[in-house]
């Protein structure tokens, strides 16, 4: 008797117990927000948990999970996971893979979804980034100009100054080619693999389409001079003969080594350098970027976007707008060399004050660049077959298989072909 | 009499259980073939007909896809970059009979050597690729040994000369492949009974003699497997390419592969990446059928 009471109470109790934990579960389906980033981890972990803690407190029917990808991978990982039915709700990309996306309509138009006074509170070119069609599709999150960091060892070892390195695109290769000549180490690598001489160009202030961009226009006499320059310096052995496979992590990869005189890169690669390499590190000086003659710089922008097959949309925005604000921007420049793309984020004094470490000097110069500063991808309709052939007529200039006139005719007759 | 008939079944539904045993035996593994092999085969060659993107439903062209291809100058230069390819086969082949014949003796100390040419079969493919990267920069193992020997006067471009990038890559599939190859040499030639060596032997054969009139000819259904598993994966090869070039200089490296990977996922055009794959798997298939025919007869059975 006494048993069968004992068993009774106690099937209650689980009964209530699962009542009210299904109950509960019902009262506050907390949406699951999946957040994915490019290579912040370890660096930047402890920074991004923060966030998310924060906002989670603030929005108890949100938990956020974060996934960080490798640079490399996100591209193909994205995809699966929208294939699978399994779309993440952020997605951290930058300014060319957020077009590519954007042409195979898997973004959230993003004039459209965010109010237009929080879009007022970032930099209007900014913003305008990733516009393909008229439409924006990503919520811009920090922007990474490039700068000038030099060996000042090496610089005096070929007899230059380092308290001038070069301040323009000329002095730069001059400079380059001094390094090599009297060191035996290669001076630079320049930023002329894959399709990246479409920034050299632009960078000297040549255009690469018609004004209505219905015409590829990179043929012109100063086009082809720019690229013969270069063409003159690779036969010249001025630079390495893996610039064009290796690109920029070919290039941090010798600058850490001690084996390059200079590298123009993103300041955020100073991390690298200073992990892998304490005392070339310690060698390191930064300067501004030498600019060419269009006095322009390139801006590379990382912008969150919210795929289309996302579940939750309205809190994609939200949160994506909480990461990008004022105070969470400035917290995370804190921590790396980068800059906010928002207005009252980037007037804090923080960014003039300058100071002794080669980021603290990377920041000062670099914010005082923002201003001749804009992202400088080209954004056309069949990106990967115009990409390709122009990738292909320029390694055939640098090969000798085509004259740099014959490679340039080529490329743009290939392109207005398909513009 | 009757009990006896419910005890022990009629010969036809002895063997139609003893079917219905094996068929169950093969079941697991059937059910696996048939969703990781079967049916990505069968969507892959569906989708080649299709526009597909991931994101937008597919859409049917027909053929497109493939008249597409035919005036694709990147389609051409990776199917002739991926036929180059082939010619490691033959060199692999070669190099994996003389070493499987030399390691064969039972000579103290080969074991270990035997475990050395199969390490790089079981390194990761990735770290040979960065690895071999380092052994062929213009400051790396390869030019330094070869200036110090006066064979070279200035360093060699490997990865980064687009008449040699490809060859520099094979060499890399060469090593790597070799421990495995050798591995089946090594079983074919325990196979070989050693009679008719010794018979060769008395009757005056020499060793090239022997080598080519009797341990070749036995050999061959090993050569048979060994050269159809090694132009398959020559005429796939990717990531020693990714790693090591990837694709460049001026295409010089691009293959059937890298090609796909780039139309899938570079530019996510996934029917074209198909139709792509339809076309390596037709040339596979056809060069098996080939090596078949030629390779067919041979080893100890008599046809």
């Amino acid at each position: 008797m006494q048993n069968r009471h004992t068993i009774r109470r106690s099937l209650a109790v689980l009964l209530l117990a699962l009542l009210t934990t299904t109950g509960v579960a019902a009262a506050a389906p907390r949406a699951r927000v999946e957040f994915w980033t490019i290579s912040l981890q370890p660096f930047f972990s402890g920074y991004i948990h923060g966030l998310i803690a924060q906002y989670e407190r603030a929005h108890p029917a949100v938990s956020i999970r974060w996934i960080d990808v490798p640079a490399q991978a996100i591209d193909q990982k994205l995809l699966a996971a929208v294939a699978g039915g399994v779309a993440p709700d952020v997605v951290n990309l930058n300014t060319e893979g957020t077009v590519r996306m954007a042409q195979a309509h898997a973004l959230v138009d993003m004039d459209g979804a965010v109010p237009a006074t929080a879009r007022a509170r970032y930099f209007p070119n900014i913003w305008s980034s990733t516009r393909y069609l008229g439409s924006v599709y990503g919520i811009p999150w920090y922007v990474v100009p490039n700068i000038l960091a030099y060996n000042q060892t090496v610089f005096r070892r070929a007899g230059l100054d380092p308290a001038h390195p070069p301040a323009s695109g000329d002095a730069f290769i001059q400079a380059a080619t001094a390094i090599k000549e009297r060191t035996g180490i290669y001076g630079f690598m320049p930023n002329v693999d894959g399709i990246r001489f479409l920034r050299v160009f632009q960078e000297d202030g040549l255009p690469i389409l018609s004004p209505d961009r219905r015409r590829a226009v990179f043929n012109g006499p100063d086009h082809v001079r720019l690229l013969a320059q270069y063409v003159s310096l690779f036969k010249r052995d001025a630079f390495p003969a893996d610039t064009l496979q290796r690109g920029y992590l070919g290039a941090t990869e010798r600058y850490a080594a001690g084996q390059l005189g200079m590298l123009t890169t993103g300041p955020q690669f100073l991390l690298r350098v200073r992990s892998d390499s304490p005392d070339v590190y310690r060698d390191t000086r930064v300067a501004a970027y030498p600019l060419g003659r269009g006095r322009v710089l390139d801006l590379p922008t990382m912008a969150l976007t919210v795929p289309l097959r996302g579940r939750h949309r309205a809190e994609a925005v939200e949160f994506a707008l909480f990461v990008t604000n004022d105070t969470n921007q400035l917290a995370f420049c804190h921590l790396v060399v980068i800059f906010p793309s928002t207005q009252a984020a980037a007037r804090d004094s923080y960014f003039t004050r300058g100071g002794v470490t080669p980021e603290d000097q990377a920041r000062a110069i670099a914010a005082g660049e923002l201003g001749i500063a804009r992202d400088l991808t080209v954004v056309v309709p069949h990106s990967d077959e115009l990409f390709r052939a122009f990738r292909e007529a320029i390694e055939s200039a640098f090969f000798g298989r085509m004259t740099p006139q014959q490679a340039l005719d080529w490329a743009v007759k290939e392109w207005n072909g398909k513009l | 009499m009757e009990r006896q008939t419910l005890a022990r079944p009629a010969p036809a539904a002895r063997a139609g259980r003893r079917i219905l045993t094996a068929y169950l035996f093969l079941l697991p593994a059937l059910l696996l073939l048939a969703a990781f092999t079967f049916y990505p085969v069968m969507f892959g060659t569906a989708l080649s007909l299709f526009e597909y993107d991931v994101i937008t439903p597919p859409r049917f062209v027909g053929l497109a896809n493939f008249r597409a291809l035919w005036t694709d100058r990147y389609f051409w230069i990776a199917l002739e970059n991926s036929i180059k390819y082939l010619a490691v086969v033959p060199v692999l082949q070669g190099c994996a009979i003389v070493l499987a014949i030399w390691v064969h003796r039972s000579t103290r100390g080969l074991g270990w050597l035997r475990a050395a040419y199969y390490l790089p079969v079981v390194t990761s493919i990735v770290v040979v690729g960065i690895l071999w990267r380092w052994l062929y920069d213009d400051a790396g193992l390869v030019n330094f040994i070869l200036l110090r020997l006066a064979v070279l006067h200035a360093p060699v471009h490997w990865l980064a000369s687009p008449g040699i990038a490809l060859y520099a890559v094979m060499f890399v599939t060469l090593w790597k492949g070799l421990g495995y190859y050798m591995v089946i040499y090594l079983a074919g030639l325990e196979a070989i009974p050693p009679g008719y060596a010794e018979a060769a032997a008395i009757d005056g054969a020499n060793a090239l003699q022997q080598l080519r009139h009797v341990i070749l000819p036995l050999l061959r259904p090993s050569i048979l497997l060994a050269t159809t598993l090694s132009a398959i994966s020559a005429l796939r090869v990717f990531e020693e390419v990714y790693v090591m070039t990837s694709g460049g200089p001026v295409y010089s490296t691009y293959t059937m592969f890298y090609y796909m990977f780039d139309q899938a996922f570079g530019a996510l055009h996934l029917g074209y990446a198909a139709a792509l794959g339809v076309v390596l798997a037709a040339v596979t298939i056809g060069l098996s059928v080939a090596s078949f025919r030629l390779l067919r007869e041979g080893g100890l059975s008599y046809y």
